[in-house]
Order: C-alpha cells, then sequence, then structure tokens
C-alpha cells in the first residue's frame, strides 16, 4: 500500500488528534489519522471513558466517550483516511522535502507535513501473564465486533471500564459470560459495576488467570483465587484481557525531535525542531505548557494553521471564520 | 507535582500501584514507593488500588502530607546516598529496577 500521498498526517487519535483533523479538513488538507489503539479517543478513551469532564469550553459537562463521539463526527465531515491500530514508526526524508512516513503495519504514506498529537505515547494493552501463547486465537485485548462471540463461553479479564463495559456488552450474543478481577474493588463507574452484578455474568474476585489451555484456539481456563489459593476449572472459548494500558512514545524518540522528560519542545508555531513536524497536545513542551484537553484543542489549531502556510507559504494563516460556510 | 506516596507505604511496598500505572513513573525505594513528579500524568488510577491509602494528591496539599510530597520529590532530584547524580527522570520505573535507598524522610522514619 505505497505511495499514497497526504497533505497532512496527524499522529494520535486523542482528542487533540481528532480536533487537529477536524481542522486540516477545514483547510481543505488531505488527511490521514494514525493511532496505535483500534479506537479513537486517546487517554479519555482508554483511561476514562465514563468520567464528566466539565473543562471543555462551550460544554458544562460532557463524559469522556460522548466528547469522543462528538470529536469523531466532527473530523469524519471531511472524511480523513483512518489508519488505526497501527503506529507511526519512522520518517525519511524525500529529495523534494516531503517526508515518508512508515507504520508498524508496513503501510507508508508521503506527506507535506505530520502533527503529533501523540499524547503520552503509543497506548499498548497490558498484556495477560499467562496463555500469550492464544493471542488472536481466542485470546484478545480488545472487543472490535460482538458478533464474533456469538454463542461462545467468554471470559473476560480485569476491573475497569472497558472490562465491565465489555462484558455487559457481550451478554445478550455470548454463551456465557465470566468476569474476574484480581481484587475486590472495581475501578469502573459504579453504576455499571451495579449494573454487572444485576446481570446474568458470574464474578469472581480476587481472581486472576491461572493458566489457558486448548489446541488451535483457547478451550478451558484455570481460575486461582488469589485469597483462597483454590484453583477452578472453566469452559471459555473466548478471552477478553482488559488489564489496562502502558503508554511510551517509542518510536518518536528516534527521530531526531527535541524531548525533554517524554515531552516535544516546541516553539509559538508549533513547529518542533525537525521541519514539517509540528506538535500538539499533552505531547507538547513550552515555558508555560498546562496539559488539559482545551490547550491542546487550541495548540491543534496552531499546528494545522502554521502547517498549511508552511506548504503554501502565499496562503493566509488566518483560515477564516467557519461561520462563513455555508 | 500531582500524586505522592506518603510514610504509610514504609515497609509494606504491596506495589499494586506498579501494576495501575499507564507511564510505569512509580518507582521503588529501599522502604517504600515514589512517584515521579514529573513522569506522573495526574490519572489517580494508583491512588484507587492502594490498600494502605498511602497515596496522595497535593490538590489540595494537607499539612501532615507536606513532607511526604517533599520527600518524594528529593528522591528524584537530590543526590541518593551511593549515587553521584540525582535520578532524575529515568523515563520508566521498570527499566531502572530497585533502587537501593530512600529519600531522608523515609530513610530516618
Ligand atoms: C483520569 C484522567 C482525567 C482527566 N481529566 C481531564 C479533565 O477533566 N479535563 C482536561 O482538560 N483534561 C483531563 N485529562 C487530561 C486529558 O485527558 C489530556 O490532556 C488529553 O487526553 C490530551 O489529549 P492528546 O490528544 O494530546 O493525547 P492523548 O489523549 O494521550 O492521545 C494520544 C494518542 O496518540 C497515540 N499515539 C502516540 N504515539 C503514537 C504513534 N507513534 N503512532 C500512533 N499513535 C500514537 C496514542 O495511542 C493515543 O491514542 C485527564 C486525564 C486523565 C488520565
Amino acid at each position: 500500500m505505497s505511495g499514497d500521498e497526504v497533505d497532512l498526517v496527524v499522529v494520535g487519535a486523542g482528542p487533540v488528534g481528532l480536533y487537529a483533523a477536524y481542522y486540516a479538513g477545514f483547510r481543505g488538507m488531505t488527511t490521514a489519522v494514525v493511532d496505535s489503539l483500534p479506537e479513537p479517543g486517546g487517554q479519555v478513551a482508554a483511561l476514562y471513558p465514563e468520567k464528566l469532564i466539565h473543562d471543555v469550553a462551550g460544554l458544562p459537562g460532557i463524559r469522556g466517550r460522548e466528547l469522543v463521539r462528538n470529536l469523531l463526527q466532527q473530523a469524519s465531515a471531511y472524511s480523513p483516511r483512518w489508519l488505526l491500530g497501527q503506529s507511526a514508526d519512522e520518517i525519511t526524508r524525500l529529495d523534494d522535502g516531503r517526508i515518508l512516513l512508515r507504520l508498524t503495519s508496513g503501510t507508508e504514506i508521503v506527506t507535506r507535513s505530520i502533527v503529533l498529537a501523540a499524547g503520552i505515547g503509543t497506548f499498548k494493552p497490558r498484556p495477560l501473564p499467562v496463555g500469550a501463547e492464544f493471542l488472536g486465537r481466542g485470546v484478545d485485548y480488545f472487543v472490535t465486533d460482538l458478533d464474533a462471540y456469538a454463542g461462545h463461553d467468554v471470559l473476560v479479564v480485569g476491573g475497569g471500564d472497558s472490562a465491565v463495559d465489555w462484558a455487559l456488552a457481550l451478554q445478550p450474543v455470548a454463551r456465557s459470560v465470566t468476569l474476574i478481577h484480581r481484587r475486590d474493588r472495581f475501578t469502573a463507574h459504579e453504576a455499571s459495576v451495579a449494573e454487572l452484578h444485576r446481570s446474568d455474568a458470574l464474578v469472581r474476585t480476587p481472581f486472576v488467570v491461572h493458566a489457558l489451555s486448548g489446541d488451535r484456539s483457547v478451550r478451558r481456563a484455570i481460575l486461582r483465587d488469589t485469597a483462597s489459593g483454590e484453583l477452578h476449572e472453566i469452559d471459555c472459548s473466548r478471552v477478553v484481557a482488559a488489564l489496562g494500558f502502558t503508554a511510551d512514545l517509542g518510536p518518536l524518540t528516534r527521530w531526531g525531535l527535541r524531548i525533554v522528560d517524554r515531552h516535544i519542545i516546541v516553539d509559538s508555531t508549533m513547529s518542533t525542531e525537525v521541519p514539517g513536524i509540528y506538535a500538539a497536545g499533552d505531547v507538547t513542551e513550552y515555558p508555560g505548557k498546562v496539559r488539559l484537553i482545551s490547550v491542546g484543542f487550541g495548540e491543534a489549531a496552531l499546528a494545522v494553521n502554521n502547517a498549511y502556510v508552511a506548504g503554501d507559504p502565499s496562503a493566509s494563516l488566518f483560515p477564516g471564520h467557519s461561520t462563513a460556510i455555508a | 507535582m500531582p500524586f505522592f506516596v506518603t510514610g504509610a507505604c514504609l515497609d509494606v511496598l504491596d506495589k499494586s500501584c506498579i501494576e495501575e500505572c499507564p507511564v510505569d513513573c512509580i518507582y521503588e525505594g529501599g522502604r517504600k514507593m515514589y512517584i515521579n513528579p514529573r513522569e506522573c500524568i495526574d490519572c489517580g488510577a494508583c491512588e484507587a488500588v492502594c490498600p494502605v491509602t498511602a497515596i496522595a494528591s497535593d490538590l489540595p496539599l494537607t499539612e501532615p502530607n507536606r513532607p511526604w510530597r517533599d520527600d518524594n520529590v528529593a528522591f528524584f532530584e537530590s543526590v541518593l546516598p551511593g549515587r553521584d547524580q540525582p535520578l532524575g527522570s529515568p523515563g520508566g520505573a521498570s527499566g531502572l529496577g530497585r533502587v537501593e535507598a530512600d529519600a531522608p524522610l523515609a530513610a530516618m522514619s
């Protein structure tokens, strides 16, 4: 899939990257959005989808997942190319000054500019300590298609919002749902935990996965009650490991950017020290920086507009008012 | 400076917090854990799981907690016994491993 060209690549589909994608579309740039996770939303979706956010301008109180949904709708108006579930890995400068960006999937894109809305770095699911050999053979980190669980005995592992939400969503389709968590206390939203306890799901705590077994695909799980040490064997043909995420800047540390304490130094145009590469959101650093969604939104607009005039010096930095659009 | 570890962690070192931290910024000292103030993203995931309620926030900072907040900072910014420079921001606790030393207040507690 090489030879693809866009005006701008946004690295990161967190709130700031999504807004940058909208802004690039508004300026008429062809845009691709890359994220290591299969779902957009960055920290908001991965760490606190159910929390109420009170300090985004114009939205007196909005749940994380709803803010993400709105941002996605706004960005989608200009149909950017979504390249999710893959990370921005390497850059090569071409003779004409453009950048060849290679993703971990092998996909290559040629672009004039990049906005790094990389937040705290590439999110990776925390691995299940046992049964790694069944990854993709019954064991998954994300539920992307509920139908794939139809008729299965599903084991969900974890105590956060993702684990509880997925356990609830899977019940109507799965043959059975068991949820285990290594602690008695859940970190998921209280109302969802209450709903889980009222549901038909079997909930067991403090339990961990001791071993998985099967043939080509997972068939059985041995669970350990960490309080008593007792082992319990159950049938399960699908495992969803929702143990949270870890993040680090990973590949971006090799791009020649100036990085201090895991943040990328930018100037007042949101330019990094590498020509054509801008940054916005939690990942940036400059005197007076505050890491908030509202600040990141402003930086996204700055980065995209400055990238736009860098590509066409005769153009105006000011984008015009969105109200002027029919 | 968002979250920090108080003296309630001394000689407990349960480490449930490490399993929750998305940015690997909770470091193990000789007798307690320490949160790196420059690496912490203020998510609070660790606070919710500590079995001895040793994790506190400076929003707001209470007087009894102030020395522990400062000690937590000192772990990274001062030169610990047996070292010739501050830990600073190592960029991940798992890469560094256990540090066989404590900040002054923890060491003399
Ligand atoms: C518990 C919690 C509560 C919060 N509450 C608030 C609040 O009330 N108000 C507020 O304003 N802020 C709040 N914040 C902070 C807010 O979530 C962040 O400021 C915001 O998410 C930053 O957005 P971002 O798009 O810059 O980065 P992120 O949300 O971190 O998104 C970055 C994205 O980039 C991706 N990425 C990184 N590197 C690569 C790569 N090389 N290739 C592909 N993808 C990559 C990551 O996978 C990630 O999805 C809170 C944060 C937490 C953790």
